[in-house]
């Protein structure tokens, strides 16, 4: 049996943020359109993917999946249950942002299903978050967690973003003592990424912020690992950090080479060595559905080579190389011949060798795209 | 023999050579209008783009003159350019009259100087045309006072033309039937044919363009080279026409070609002299003076696999330009290579370029230098082309280094600011003739290695364009000079070596050192910069160690375009050069070139 994970993309937003360069809309006119255009696509792969294959997790993303009613969030869950096989102690995390949620609404959701939710807080600072164009200001951020508490939620995530334009050291560790306080098991603090298309980068084009350079970034980067991990935040990839026990099982699903089948806009799958993607556009999307049952608009199959070094990839940002699994994969050819590489960078404290596990350290982390580049 | 002329064309550049020669090829329907592509002689493409002739060509014209006889004019075209000046007197041996082109808004140039003189050594009948006489900005009268100054020659004497518009054609054309005398040369002596040029057919083979001094050059005729002992059939002879035309026989006097299933194209050394077998003559005729080449520079495959590739490249590349030479040469930074000799820096990009356009083929090309003569301690002189070769400091008794003399022609108002350039290059001034009241002529005398790297653009960029250079090799004299290092975390790079005047070389190690830190990326490891002089450090910086580069997210969706990107980073890799556990990008080896 194969273990593998099931994405859901929501597109919808209560507005759009100056950084976030994922598909959404703003529009909720069509919401009913696209719960049922993703059950035909969950039934639409059915007889493809069913057999011999169970997921152990599932994973609403966006946009903002919570500010679907609970009840659609029901609806999807019972479509995946009815065609897949779902291990009884599934991962079913929900993307949330501060502000659209309630008590209410918290506990529904918890009812449908959901059992960890990954908060989108971005910085505990008023000031950052206008900045952000964010919905929520920080005390609602902090009540939020406090109530997924409350609604019995065990397993939480919450997301910041550090080297914001003008942030100091002081008040990045700020918001980490602020984040730590909380009762979360697992964070994500995300370097700033300008990406082209977004409004932020635009701003940046015409000089009406100014980034700071790596090397503040990699300060703030440095601080983040050494803060989390006193804090018993154990980092597993680079830009994420969970208490012993609370690793985000899909994510790994991506990170260690596992299947993972998605649905809605641009949702990427990955199912036995092939890569499809969707059409990212709504009204594509749901043209598509109805028109083919599906909504691939793109698709590779990965050459031997290529799954190589995405398994190189994306196990160096992770928990690093477990030789033993990687030449069950691969065979040893390789890992012999970069021996000397491996050693150079054992040897300069950029990896470790943690019981036939190759790893990064904080500083590996840190140049990780450098030493993937080095070795592949 | 009445009826021939043999001709040039000499020029500064830009001053409408390829335009007059195309309206004399038109003129005569040597071409028609319609099939002139503009410019007929300069058939590569770069000589085109670069508006400059690289090589010598030539071709046969037939004029209706004025006095209603029909002659025979071979025009054998020359480049302008200082680093092909040897080019230039290959020509003029296969010539008795040469056309000295001036443009009637700039006046005489460097060049024009210069190519003058040697058209007047090689003895030949100078007739001046002034061109583009009808643009707005043309001084025809104090131009035509210059010419006449340099000539000595008569105001009527001087053709007005205008290419462009067609002015002045008809005149050129009687000028040269009147005034070159037709070739001397006797068809029944022993035949005597000079190798003015050749040309590298894959069909064909080697293919010499000759001028017969003597004699007659027959089809089957069992002909010998001065320079070898190898015997070839004329298989074919001919004259250059718009394509080559197969003629079966050349006579005194003529210009044309000579093929003979010559596969080895130093065969037709370019100057050599061709007679038969049978009733052969053993009187060579005069050659040329061998071409030396003044600048070299390593050049090294991208990719070490491409070794190979680069030496079939350069040694087909040999057969068109026979200036150019090469030898093998092993880099400890670079790996396997060629340490190749140019005649200047021009052609040195040339070649580059064509390397890369013709021959596919990418390269890395360290800092170009001159050649040294190192004296030893022990009485022994070594000459050396790459500073890696330099011997150890203690066995050197002395250096003697190439100078010129350099003639730089410019308007009187630059003269300061040329006189303190001449001076941050060790120039030794000589003299200063002034050609009329606003053009002076001034002299100096320079190390070559001041000048090949950047003097040209410099002395544009301070005379706003209008100056221009000429210089010949003079001698070597002793300078002080070091050798320069450059270490890379403690190992020196031989590839990054100069040779350098003592009393610039801290100023230059510490240009090179802060130009390499700028050129070469951050990496995993701080790089210290070093610059030495033998086991003394005279300068430093370093690169300090790349602290982040990581992408923040690589989820689902991510995976493919992250995969793609490394890949397309893994192709950038290749163009760098790992030389211990440095990466140094291309154009760092270039480095030095682009320090002010």
């Amino acid at each position: 049996m194969k273990e593998s994970g099931l994405y859901i993309h929501v597109p919808f937003c209560e507005h759009k943020c100056i950084y976030c360069d994922f598909y959404s809309i703003i529009t909720t006119g069509k919401v009913r359109d696209y719960i049922d255009a993703l059950k035909r696509e969950i039934t639409y792969y059915q007889p493809l993917y069913s057999e011999s294959r169970f997921f152990s997790s599932i994973f609403f993303g966006g946009g903002t999946p919570s500010i679907l009613a609970p009840d659609l969030i029901a609806e999807i869950i019972g479509a995946l249950y009815q065609s897949y096989t779902i291990s009884g102690d599934a991962e079913i995390t929900m993307e949330t942002n501060p502000g659209t949620v309630d008590e209410s609404k918290l506990r529904a959701f918890k009812l449908a299903g959901i059992n960890r939710v990954s908060v989108g807080i971005q910085s505990f600072n008023d000031a950052d978050l206008k900045f952000l164009t964010r919905v929520h200001d920080s005390q609602t951020a902090i009540n939020t967690i406090h109530t997924l508490r409350e609604c019995g939620f065990e397993n939480i995530n919450l997301d910041l973003i550090f080297n914001l334009p003008g942030q100091t050291l002081e008040a990045w560790t700020k918001n980490l003592e602020e984040a730590v306080k909380l009762p979360v098991q697992h964070i994500s603090a995300y370097s700033l990424i300008l990406e082209r298309g977004t409004i932020l980068y635009k701003m940046q084009v015409e000089k009406k912020v100014v980034i700071s350079d790596d090397d503040f970034d990699a300060e703030l980067y440095r601080e983040t690992i050494s803060f989390l991990s006193d804090n018993g935040f154990e980092q597993y990839e680079v830009s994420n950090f969970a208490k012993p026990g609370y690793q985000c099982r899909h994510n790994n699903h991506y990170w260690q080479y596992r299947d993972y089948l998605s649905f809605g806009t641009s949702a990427h799958s990955f199912m036995n060595g092939k890569r499809w993607w969707n059409n990212s556009a709504l009204t594509f999307y749901l043209r598509s559905m109805k028109n083919t049952g599906h909504a691939r608009s793109g698709e590779e199959i990965i050459t031997p080579d290529e799954m190589h070094d995405e398994y190189i990839m994306l196990a160096l940002r992770n928990s690093g190389i477990d030789t033993n699994d990687y030449i069950s994969k691969f065979g040893s050819g390789w890992l012999i011949a970069k021996q000397p590489e491996f050693d150079k960078l054992l040897s300069a404290g950029f990896m470790k060798n943690t019981e036939g596990r190759l790893q990064m350290t904080a500083s590996g982390y840190a140049v990780c795209d450098e030493i993937i580049k080095r070795l592949l | 023999m009445n009826k021939l002329r043999n001709f040039c064309i000499i020029a500064h550049i830009d001053h409408g050579k390829s335009t007059i020669a195309d309206r004399l090829l038109e003129r005569t329907g040597t071409v028609s209008k319609r099939d002139l592509v503009s410019q007929v002689l300069d058939d590569m493409d770069l000589e085109r783009e670069r508006g400059i002739t690289i090589k010598s060509h030539a071709i046969q014209m037939h004029y209706l003159a004025q006095d209603k006889e029909t002659y025979t004019l071979n025009l054998i075209d020359t480049p302008g350019h200082v680093d092909f000046t040897y080019e230039v007197s290959r020509s003029l041996a296969a010539c008795e009259g040469a056309l000295l082109i001036v443009d009637a808004s700039q006046g005489v140039e460097a060049q024009t100087i210069s190519n003058l003189y040697l058209a007047i050594e090689a003895g030949l009948d100078i007739i001046p045309v002034l061109n583009k006489i009808d643009l707005p900005s043309a001084e025809v009268d104090r131009i035509k006072h210059q010419v006449i100054e340099l000539l000595g020659c008569a105001d009527e004497d001087i053709v007005l033309a205008s290419a462009k518009s067609g002015i002045g054609i008809d005149e050129i054309l009687e000028a040269i039937v009147k005034k070159i005398p037709p070739p001397t040369g006797d068809v029944t002596n022993p035949l005597q044919a000079l190798i003015f040029d050749s040309v590298f057919d894959v069909y064909r083979g080697a293919i010499a363009l000759i001028r017969i001094k003597n004699g007659t050059l027959r089809e089957k005729d069992k002909i010998r080279f001065f320079a070898h002992d190898n015997v070839y059939e004329a298989e074919e002879v001919g004259i250059l026409g718009m394509k080559r035309t197969r003629t079966g026989v050349l006579c005194a006097g003529d210009v044309g070609y000579v093929v003979g299933g010559i596969k080895d194209v130093h065969d037709t050394k370019v100057g050599d002299t061709i007679t038969t077998v049978k009733n052969g003559t053993t009187e060579q005729l005069p050659g040329y003076k061998v071409v030396k080449p003044m600048v070299f520079s390593g050049l090294f495959p991208t990719e070490t696999e491409a070794y190979e590739g680069l030496r079939d490249s350069l040694d087909k590349f040999k057969l068109n330009d026979s200036a150019l030479v090469f030898q093998p040469e092993t880099s400890a930074a670079l790996g396997f290579g060629f340490r190749c000799g140019f005649l200047g820096l021009l052609h040195m990009e040339i070649v580059q370029e064509r390397l890369y356009r013709e021959f596919n083929q990418a390269i890395i090309t360290t800092l170009p230098n001159v050649e040294y003569i190192v004296h030893k301690t022990n009485g022994k002189q070594v000459k050396i082309d790459n500073p890696a070769d330099m011997p150890q400091l203690g066995d050197i008794d002395h250096i003697d280094e190439p100078y010129v003399r350099a003639q730089i022609v410019t308007p009187s108002e630059y003269v300061g600011n040329i006189m303190k350039l001449a001076t941050e290059k060790r120039g030794v001034y000589i003299n200063t003739t002034y050609i009329d009241e606003t053009r002076a002529d001034i002299q100096y005398e320079f190390p070559l290695s001041e000048i090949i790297f950047d003097f040209y653009d410099k002395l544009k960029s301070t005379t706003r364009g209008y100056a221009s250079l000429d210089y010949e090799l003079i001698e070597y004299r002793e300078s002080d000079l070091v050798r320069l290092d450059i270490h890379l975390n403690g190992e020196p790079v031989d590839a990054l070596s100069m040779i350098v005047h003592r009393s610039k070389s801290y100023d230059w190690g510490r240009k090179v050192c802060d130009k390499l830190k700028d050129l070469i990326p951050r990496q995993m490891f701080d790089i210290a910069i070093q610059a030495a002089i033998s086991t003394k450090i005279i300068s430093r910086t370093s690169v300090k160690a790349l602290r982040k580069n990581v992408l923040a997210k690589c989820y689902g969706g991510d995976i493919s375009r992250k995969r793609k990107l490394l890949e397309k980073q893994k192709e950038g890799k290749k163009r760098m050069k790992q030389v211990g556990n440095v990466e140094i990008p291309q154009e760092a080896f270039l480095a030095v070139l682009q320090i002010d």
